[in-house]
């Protein structure tokens, strides 16, 4: 761990102290997550600034909170009323009436009572919204755009609105990878729904001679970094690798691009730290708008 | 001893003051290890009682950074579906559970607060007048080991250092909102910020 220069350890102990800006931030996070060693490092100084925390007064948060976690985290208890077998099956009127009332949180799917395997289908869900399509044309990805609907201000003028698709159409997704806040390289775009991605390379980026980039999905769920294959020459690279895994993870992930040896890493693992990272932007729904 | 007085006057106003009950509320440590070592395997009743035990402190942590309700609750939220997904990494001998947990919070809270450059520039006075309040610090005698260890080494900075680092940890303020702080460019600031940790390591021995 010794062997670190010292903007490495600056960068571990700024993450922890919490000073770094968004990029740096999603820099940190890509390198921990291939870079065990880097993560310890992380973890020794979390651990040791935590102590800090003593000092600060504890506040209670409402009890709706709980309510949400359990929703959110899928467990079985919220289940319940939904699941008993006896229930006799009341009149449709009175079904109506007994309809739990939308919780008003504009954004929040966690808020919706039902059974858990509905937050699955997020997706499928957001099908209801109509969304556009956003190309983000900023160098930096600090938007207020990364943020949950109920606390998004509205969009503005750095936010290129490219189409509308007129039917219902599934939430977008997109992600700028990028090296230390510097120019975009790679726009990632995932389809909410079929989870089919794209990735268009930006401005002169290419790979050396003999080298490939390869992307790589990064999730604490997941452990190591599972790689979504090697982005080809052309400007766009279209793959259907993400359907396999779940919305959520999708929708949080960190996506990195490494430099590997033609055809990408020989063993399924990144060989080197990735040279570009972002995470996934949700596209405005329209009916935010 | 001197140093102790000035990171004591450093903190004055940075930290909120020690809930009286706060020691009822929590579980002990191995309690808590205890319960993250259930929730791992699914338990939701041990779950529910991590929360319970836990949810106040982290709460405080991300308010004080996030200073709203809402989206401190949210990041709350988020918070403990991530313990609940990744009770089984936790490892008890390298953190304490609430480091551990506090650590997660805290993060979220950050990168929350990252993302929205703008609107926390508005908040900046609010951010102000907490930093204005003087709670009393936590007795001594109350503090862990690892409390006092940390204070020391922060309390060896000069008085301008310390106040922030500890702002910058309690208010998660950004290197532009610190600049500000202290009147003084970005990059001062950021040169500052990392010959600070650069001495707390040192002092630390990490």
């Amino acid at each position: 761990m010794m062997a670190y220069s010292e903007d490495h350890i600056a960068l571990a102990a700024e993450y922890a102290l919490g000073t770094l800006d968004a990029d740096e931030r999603a820099q940190a996070e890509a390198m921990m997550s291939v870079d065990k060693d880097f993560a310890a490092m992380v973890e020794a100084w979390s651990t040791k600034l935590g102590a800090l925390n003593q000092m600060v007064g504890s506040v209670e948060p409402s009890p709706e909170v709980w309510d949400r976690i359990k929703l959110a985290a899928g467990l079985s208890g919220v289940q319940m009323p939904l699941v008993l077998p006896e229930a006799p099956p009341p009149p449709p009127a009175e079904t109506a009436a007994v309809e739990p009332a939308p919780v008003p949180e504009p954004s929040n799917v966690v808020a919706f009572p039902g059974p858990v395997r509905r937050w699955r289908t997020i997706a499928t869900a957001m099908t209801a919204i109509a969304a556009a399509l956003i190309a983000i044309v900023v160098t930096q990805v600090v938007r207020p755009d990364l943020l949950p609907d109920s606390i998004r201000p509205t969009p503005r003028t750095q936010v290129v609105e490219v189409k509308a698709p007129p039917a219902p159409a599934p939430a977008q997704y997109v992600a700028v990878l990028q090296k230390d806040g510097g120019s975009p390289a790679f726009i990632l775009t995932v389809d909410g729904a079929t989870r089919n991605f794209t990735v268009r390379k930006v401005g002169d980026t290419a790979a050396e001679p003999g080298k490939s980039f390869e992307l790589w999905l990064i999730s604490d769920r997941l452990g190591p970094p599972r790689s979504l294959g090697v982005i080809g020459a052309g400007d766009f690279t279209a793959r259907p690798t993400l359907a396999s895994y779940d919305t959520d993870i999708v929708k949080a992930a960190t996506y990195a691009v490494t430099v590997e040896q033609a055809g990408g890493s020989p063993d399924g693992k990144p060989t080197l730290p990735p040279v570009f990272a972002g995470k996934l932007i949700e596209t405005v729904p329209q009916a935010g708008r | 001893m001197i140093r102790n007085n000035r990171t004591a006057a450093a903190l004055e106003g940075l930290a909120a003051g020690n809930d009286e009950g706060l020691g009822t509320l929590m579980l002990t440590p191995a309690e808590l290890v205890w319960l993250i070592a259930a929730v791992a395997k699914g338990d939701e009743a041990a779950f529910e009682r991590l929360y319970a035990a836990t949810r106040a402190k982290l709460f405080g942590v991300v308010l004080r950074i996030l200073r709203r309700q809402d989206l401190a609750e949210e990041v709350i939220q988020e918070a403990y579906v991530k313990i609940w997904n990744s009770a089984g990494q936790f490892n008890p001998g390298v953190a304490s559970p609430i480091t551990w947990m506090a650590s997660i919070a805290r993060n979220r809270a950050i990168d929350v607060v990252r993302k929205r450059t703008e609107a926390s520039i508005e908040e900046e006075p609010s951010a102000m007048e907490v930093a204005a309040d003087s709670p009393d610090p936590l007795a001594r005698r109350e503090m862990t080991e690892e409390l006092k260890r940390l204070l020391e080494c922060v309390g060896r900075l000069e008085p301008d250092r310390q106040k922030l680092v500890l702002l910058a940890y309690y208010n998660g303020w950004s290197r532009e909102q610190l600049a500000a702080k202290f009147e003084t460019p970005v990059n001062t600031v950021k040169t500052w910020l990392r010959r600070s940790m650069m001495d707390i390591r040192e002092c630390l021995g990490l």
